[in-house]
Protein backbone atom coordinates (compact mmCIF):
# COMPACT_ATOMS: atom_id res chain seq x y z
CA UNK A 1 0.00 0.00 0.00
CA UNK A 2 1.77 3.17 -1.10
CA UNK A 3 1.95 5.85 1.52
CA UNK A 4 3.21 9.36 1.68
CA UNK A 5 5.17 11.03 4.42
CA UNK A 6 6.85 14.32 4.96
CA UNK A 7 9.08 15.84 7.57
CA UNK A 8 10.70 19.20 8.05
CA UNK A 9 14.20 20.12 9.19
CA UNK A 10 15.95 23.42 9.75
CA UNK A 11 19.29 23.44 7.96
CA UNK A 12 22.33 23.81 10.20
CA UNK A 13 24.44 24.79 7.20
CA UNK A 14 24.11 25.57 3.51
CA UNK A 15 22.96 22.83 1.16
CA UNK A 16 26.14 22.90 -0.93
CA UNK A 17 27.30 20.57 -3.67
CA UNK A 18 28.52 17.73 -1.47
CA UNK A 19 25.45 17.37 0.74
CA UNK A 20 23.26 17.75 -2.36
CA UNK A 21 25.17 14.86 -3.94
CA UNK A 22 24.86 12.74 -0.81
CA UNK A 23 21.13 13.45 -0.74
CA UNK A 24 20.63 12.48 -4.39
CA UNK A 25 22.69 9.28 -4.04
CA UNK A 26 20.65 8.27 -0.98
CA UNK A 27 17.30 9.20 -2.54
CA UNK A 28 18.02 7.05 -5.58
CA UNK A 29 18.08 3.94 -3.39
CA UNK A 30 14.36 4.24 -2.70
CA UNK A 31 11.50 3.26 -4.94
CA UNK A 32 9.36 6.13 -3.69
CA UNK A 33 9.17 9.50 -5.38
CA UNK A 34 11.07 11.85 -3.08
CA UNK A 35 11.12 15.62 -3.20
CA UNK A 36 12.76 18.42 -1.28
CA UNK A 37 11.08 21.80 -0.81
CA UNK A 38 12.78 25.00 0.31
CA UNK A 39 11.22 28.48 0.24
CA UNK A 40 8.43 27.40 -2.07
CA UNK A 41 10.69 25.68 -4.60
CA UNK A 42 10.52 21.93 -4.94
CA UNK A 43 13.14 19.64 -6.46
CA UNK A 44 13.25 15.93 -7.17
CA UNK A 45 15.57 14.66 -4.42
CA UNK A 46 17.04 12.15 -6.89
CA UNK A 47 18.27 14.98 -9.12
CA UNK A 48 21.51 16.43 -7.79
CA UNK A 49 21.21 19.42 -10.11
CA UNK A 50 17.67 20.05 -8.91
CA UNK A 51 18.70 19.89 -5.26
CA UNK A 52 21.69 22.16 -5.86
CA UNK A 53 19.40 24.52 -7.74
CA UNK A 54 17.28 25.08 -4.63
CA UNK A 55 20.11 27.17 -3.22
CA UNK A 56 18.99 26.27 0.30
CA UNK A 57 20.98 27.96 3.02
CA UNK A 58 21.60 27.68 6.73
CA UNK A 59 18.54 28.33 8.86
CA UNK A 60 16.06 27.56 6.10
CA UNK A 61 13.26 25.12 6.71
CA UNK A 62 13.41 22.18 4.32
CA UNK A 63 10.57 19.75 3.78
CA UNK A 64 11.32 16.24 2.59
CA UNK A 65 8.30 14.49 1.08
CA UNK A 66 8.04 10.96 -0.24
CA UNK A 67 5.28 8.92 -1.80
CA UNK A 68 5.58 5.22 -2.44
CA UNK A 69 6.21 1.85 -0.84
CA UNK A 70 9.27 2.96 1.16
CA UNK A 71 8.25 6.57 1.74
CA UNK A 72 8.78 6.48 5.49
CA UNK A 73 12.32 5.08 5.21
CA UNK A 74 13.19 7.51 2.43
CA UNK A 75 12.13 10.54 4.46
CA UNK A 76 14.01 9.29 7.52
CA UNK A 77 17.19 8.67 5.53
CA UNK A 78 17.14 12.05 3.82
CA UNK A 79 16.36 13.97 6.98
CA UNK A 80 19.34 12.24 8.61
CA UNK A 81 21.61 13.27 5.73
CA UNK A 82 20.35 16.85 5.80
CA UNK A 83 20.99 16.93 9.53
CA UNK A 84 24.56 15.64 9.24
CA UNK A 85 25.89 16.72 5.88
CA UNK A 86 25.02 20.37 6.17
CA UNK A 87 26.90 20.69 9.46
CA UNK A 88 30.25 20.24 7.77
CA UNK A 89 29.38 22.38 4.77
CA UNK A 90 30.63 21.45 1.39
CA UNK B 1 44.91 12.50 -16.99
CA UNK B 2 43.71 12.27 -13.47
CA UNK B 3 42.24 9.14 -11.99
CA UNK B 4 39.89 9.77 -9.12
CA UNK B 5 39.66 7.10 -6.41
CA UNK B 6 39.32 3.69 -8.01
CA UNK B 7 36.28 1.61 -7.39
CA UNK B 8 34.43 -1.33 -8.73
CA UNK B 9 30.77 -1.80 -9.16
CA UNK B 10 29.69 1.41 -10.86
CA UNK B 11 29.52 2.70 -14.39
CA UNK B 12 32.71 4.63 -15.19
CA UNK B 13 32.90 8.19 -16.51
CA UNK B 14 35.35 9.70 -19.00
CA UNK B 15 35.46 13.48 -19.38
CA UNK B 16 36.91 14.60 -22.71
CA UNK B 17 37.79 18.27 -22.86
CA UNK B 18 39.96 20.48 -25.02
CA UNK B 19 41.57 21.61 -21.78
CA UNK B 20 43.40 19.23 -19.43
CA UNK B 21 42.63 21.58 -16.56
CA UNK B 22 38.93 21.74 -17.40
CA UNK B 23 38.65 17.95 -17.60
CA UNK B 24 40.58 17.51 -14.34
CA UNK B 25 38.56 20.19 -12.59
CA UNK B 26 35.24 18.76 -13.70
CA UNK B 27 36.40 15.30 -12.59
CA UNK B 28 37.40 16.68 -9.20
CA UNK B 29 34.07 18.45 -8.75
CA UNK B 30 32.06 15.41 -9.84
CA UNK B 31 34.06 13.17 -7.49
CA UNK B 32 33.46 15.50 -4.55
CA UNK B 33 29.73 15.78 -5.18
CA UNK B 34 29.25 12.05 -5.71
CA UNK B 35 31.29 10.94 -2.72
CA UNK B 36 34.34 9.53 -4.49
CA UNK B 37 32.99 6.07 -5.26
CA UNK B 38 32.93 6.36 -9.05
CA UNK B 39 35.94 6.07 -11.35
CA UNK B 40 36.12 9.34 -13.28
CA UNK B 41 38.90 9.74 -15.81
CA UNK B 42 39.87 13.16 -17.12
CA UNK B 43 41.01 12.98 -20.75
CA UNK B 44 41.79 16.58 -21.59
CA UNK B 45 44.20 18.31 -23.92
CA UNK B 46 46.41 16.98 -26.69
CA UNK B 47 49.25 14.50 -26.23
CA UNK B 48 51.73 17.38 -25.92
CA UNK B 49 49.61 19.28 -23.42
CA UNK B 50 48.08 21.84 -25.75
CA UNK B 51 44.41 22.76 -26.08
CA UNK B 52 42.69 20.05 -28.08
CA UNK B 53 41.75 16.43 -27.73
CA UNK B 54 43.69 13.20 -27.98
CA UNK B 55 42.44 9.86 -29.24
CA UNK B 56 45.17 8.16 -27.20
CA UNK B 57 43.97 9.85 -24.00
CA UNK B 58 40.37 8.93 -24.73
CA UNK B 59 41.30 5.29 -25.44
CA UNK B 60 43.28 5.09 -22.22
CA UNK B 61 40.44 6.74 -20.34
CA UNK B 62 37.95 4.18 -21.60
CA UNK B 63 40.17 1.34 -20.40
CA UNK B 64 40.79 2.91 -16.99
CA UNK B 65 37.13 3.75 -16.39
CA UNK B 66 35.75 0.33 -17.29
CA UNK B 67 34.99 -1.81 -14.28
CA UNK B 68 32.59 -4.19 -15.98
CA UNK B 69 29.43 -2.10 -16.10
CA UNK B 70 30.29 0.15 -19.00
CA UNK B 71 31.50 3.70 -19.48
CA UNK B 72 29.73 6.98 -20.24
CA UNK B 73 31.84 9.53 -22.12
CA UNK B 74 31.14 13.26 -22.02
CA UNK B 75 32.81 15.43 -24.67
CA UNK B 76 32.99 19.19 -24.15
CA UNK B 77 32.86 20.94 -27.54
CA UNK B 78 32.95 20.28 -31.26
CA UNK B 79 35.96 18.22 -32.20
CA UNK B 80 35.96 16.40 -28.85
CA UNK B 81 32.88 14.65 -30.23
CA UNK B 82 34.78 13.71 -33.40
CA UNK B 83 37.71 12.37 -31.41
CA UNK B 84 35.44 10.21 -29.25
CA UNK B 85 33.56 8.96 -32.32
CA UNK B 86 36.82 8.02 -34.03
CA UNK B 87 37.95 6.10 -30.96
CA UNK B 88 34.63 4.31 -30.62
CA UNK B 89 34.72 3.25 -34.27
CA UNK B 90 37.99 1.44 -33.59
CA UNK B 91 36.78 -0.18 -30.39
CA UNK B 92 35.64 -3.76 -30.11
CA UNK B 93 31.88 -3.71 -30.90
CA UNK B 94 31.31 -5.51 -27.60
CA UNK B 95 32.69 -2.53 -25.69
CA UNK B 96 29.99 -1.03 -23.53
CA UNK B 97 30.50 2.70 -24.08
CA UNK B 98 27.94 5.47 -24.57
CA UNK B 99 28.73 9.06 -25.53
CA UNK B 100 26.31 11.45 -23.82
CA UNK B 101 25.09 14.64 -25.50
CA UNK B 102 25.15 16.80 -22.40
CA UNK B 103 26.38 20.05 -20.89
CA UNK B 104 29.89 19.27 -19.67
CA UNK B 105 29.91 20.31 -16.02
CA UNK B 106 26.27 19.64 -15.18
CA UNK B 107 26.34 16.41 -17.14
CA UNK B 108 29.50 15.22 -15.39
CA UNK B 109 27.99 15.90 -11.96
CA UNK B 110 24.59 14.36 -12.75
CA UNK B 111 26.09 11.30 -14.46
CA UNK B 112 28.53 10.65 -11.64
CA UNK B 113 25.90 10.96 -8.92
CA UNK B 114 23.67 8.55 -10.83
CA UNK B 115 26.57 6.13 -11.21
CA UNK B 116 27.32 6.43 -7.48
CA UNK B 117 23.70 5.57 -6.77
CA UNK B 118 24.08 2.35 -8.74
CA UNK B 119 22.51 3.45 -12.01
CA UNK B 120 23.20 1.36 -15.11
CA UNK B 121 24.86 2.77 -18.22
CA UNK B 122 21.53 3.86 -19.71
CA UNK B 123 20.49 5.64 -16.52
CA UNK B 124 23.87 7.35 -16.21
CA UNK B 125 23.81 8.56 -19.82
CA UNK B 126 20.19 9.71 -19.41
CA UNK B 127 21.08 11.65 -16.25
CA UNK B 128 23.83 13.44 -18.16
CA UNK B 129 21.53 14.29 -21.05
CA UNK B 130 18.70 15.43 -18.78
CA UNK B 131 21.13 17.90 -17.21
CA UNK B 132 20.41 20.28 -20.07
CA UNK B 133 16.92 20.76 -18.62
CA UNK B 134 18.14 21.86 -15.22
CA UNK B 135 17.73 25.60 -14.86
CA UNK B 136 20.26 27.57 -12.87
CA UNK B 137 18.16 30.66 -12.28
Amino acid sequence: MPASYEQQITLAGDLHARPAGALAVAAARFASAVSVTASGSTADAKSVLGVMGLGATSGQHITVSAAGPDAREAVAALIAILGQATKVGG
Amino acid sequence: MTAQPMSTGTVGIVLVSHSAELAAGAAHLAAQVSGGTVTIIAAGGTDDGELGTSAAKVERGLRLAESGLGVVVLPDLGSAVLTVRAVLEDEDPATNVVMADAPFVEGAVAATVTAAAGGDIKAVAAAAEEARNARKL
